[in-house]
């Protein structure tokens, strides 16, 4: 059974309207490329239920861009209308301190089971079937409070139970519990948050047009839930009307974030 | 200090150059009319830095064929797409990758900056793979204060550097009025810098500017007059990306044979040049 994508608002929105609701006030959130997702997020977050939340735009350095309106890419110069601009440089020094950052957005071309994400080579390191990008600031998410992942694709082969190489490191093997590492990730079909003792994935809620089986079906590792799975909560009238000032453009609308 | 294109890259990056630093981050102030100028020459570069960014600039090079290796933390076109001479050729093994990450990058070129002959990373680093896929770059020493392992990464020296400012006056101080993401930083760490600029600086205006972001003429080699040099990349406090631009060379790019074809429109194909 599947139901119909409402028309209401897009996956993208919700996404957004989900990462927004787990910041909170005086929190200090970072996020790297492609990032107008967790940007939206953030702006929303600060005027609605976190104000006083501080973000940082990627390689912009700036500090909490005002958004207006929202931008596609993460150097985009709109973004320097911001409360403060830093260097880059100290961007990437603040990111070493490790007492700094409470939130890092994180993404993958492939994401796993424990949270680790791949932006780099996709199969042998040497001669890669796919060559990513490249992970930036990735392996930095070891320096931050909570690592949150989003992304726009939801297939086996973003999701898959050990991506080929490790740009921002999920729980390691090592079991590493300093600290909490990664707590959700936000995809067009579904949340999954952590099993704090398994330090796997497991699904949380499921987005209200989307039938439980696709999410099995499009995952390629085992998806346990913790339990019944609930429906992902749709934006309020509210968060919607919110959001659509920051993205006047429209690009979480139409799926070009 | 204000020099015709042609000559800067003539003089200033000479066949073979081992260590060529590219400014810019992501599809904003690459040196497109430096680049493309090498790409016409053409001139062959051992390795490739990028900033912790690589956008079209880095692609085109290598796309060319003359670069051997390129060290970087991402190529890409952000919202756009994929680097499609990146992945080409490096899915193809014909380019070598070290895999470095933005702290490598950022605290490898203060270091040379600085005159630091390596520098240590914050622990959490080393989980990451990069340092196992880049062994020549990432080393695991004793911090000798603590007796515990600590990762170090190599300072970054370029031999020249390809950076665009908005403006420069004659003696080569640049304004850096927006963005200027490493740009001043690879300007330290070069052994030479060229500069490309969109338009020159009247006197007043580098004096107004001097407690902002300038940089010293002395430590610039060449400024090159380039007006919209920038396109299809943005020029911070000019002009936006062309976004349209950009999405014809990606579509163009896929293939070789598409590449080669991009090279011809855009008066790209490598010419014999009277020296």
């Amino acid at each position: 059974m599947t139901v119909v994508q409402p028309n209401d608002y897009s996956a993208e929105e919700l996404m957004a309207v989900v990462m927004a609701r787990c910041l909170r006030p005086a929190e200090v959130a970072i996020m790297g490329a492609v990032s107008a997702l967790p940007q939206a997020a953030c702006r929303l977050a600060q005027l609605t239920t976190a104000p006083g939340l501080w973000y940082i735009a990627g390689g912009s350095g700036a500090v909490n861009p005002h958004q207006d309106p929202l931008v596609a890419s993460s150097c985009d110069e709109r973004l320097l209308d911001a409360d403060a601009v830093l260097p880059l440089l100290e961007v990437i020094m603040l990111e070493g301190r490790g007492d700094i950052f409470d939130v890092f957005f994180a993404g993958g071309l492939q994401i796993d089971a424990s949270g680790n994400c791949n932006l780099g080579p996709v199969g042998d390191w040497a001669r890669p079937t796919l060559r990513g990008p490249g992970g930036v600031g990735l392996p930095f998410v070891s320096r931050s409070r909570r690592v949150i992942i989003y992304s726009t694709s939801h297939t086996r082969r973003t999701f898959v139970e050990k991506v080929d190489f490790i740009s921002g490191p999920g729980f390691m093997d090592n079991g590493d519990r300093s600290r909490q590492g990664p707590s959700l990730i936000v995809t067009p079909l579904c949340t999954m948050d952590f099993d704090p003792e398994k330090q796997r994935a497991r699904l949380a809620s499921v987005h209200p047009w989307v039938a439980i089986d696709e999410i099995f079906e499009r995952t390629g590792f085992d998806l346990v839930p913790a339990g019944p799975v609930p429906a992902t909560a749709p934006p309020t009238d509210g968060e919607l009307s919110v959001l659509r000032r920051i993205d006047s453009c429209g690009l979480l609308r139409r799926g070009d974030a | 200090m204000i020099a015709p294109l042609s000559e800067a890259i003539d003089k200033l990056v000479p066949d073979g150059t081992s260590l060529l630093a590219v400014g810019g981050m992501h599809m904003h102030n690459n040196p497109m009319e430096l680049v493309r100028e090498l790409v016409r020459r053409p001139r062959h570069i051992v390795r490739l830095l990028t900033s912790p960014s690589g956008c079209m600039a880095a692609d085109l090079l290598i796309g060319a064929g003359i670069v051997d290796e390129v060290a970087t933390s991402y190529i890409g076109f952000e919202h756009l797409g994929l680097a499609p001479c990146y992945r080409r050729r490096a899915e193809s093994n014909e380019l070598r990758v070290l895999e470095l990450c933005e702290g490598a990058i950022g605290h490898g070129l203060y270091a040379g900056a600085s005159g630091l002959p390596f520098v240590p990373l914050p622990s959490g680093l080393d989980l990451a793979d990069n340092g196992r896929a880049n062994q020549e770059s990432y080393k695991t020493v004793i911090n000798p204060y603590t007796g515990e392992p600590v990762v170090v990464v190599p300072a970054i020296r370029p031999d020249v550097a390809l950076l665009h400012a908005q403006s420069a006056d004659e003696q080569g101080n640049a304004i850096f009025s927006r963005a200027h993401f490493t740009d001043r930083l690879m300007a330290m760490a070069a052994r030479r810098v060229i500069l490309q600029v969109e338009r020159l600086a009247e006197p007043h205006e580098v004096a107004g500017a001097a407690a902002g972001c300038v940089l010293p003429g002395f430590l610039v080699s060449a400024v090159v007059v380039a007006p919209g040099g920038c396109l299809p990349t943005a020029s911070h406090g000019h002009y936006s990306y062309d976004e349209e631009g950009l999405r014809e060379y990606i579509e163009l790019s896929r293939t070789e044979e598409g590449f080669e074809h991009y090279l011809r429109i855009k008066g790209l194909a490598s010419v014999e040049v009277a020296v």
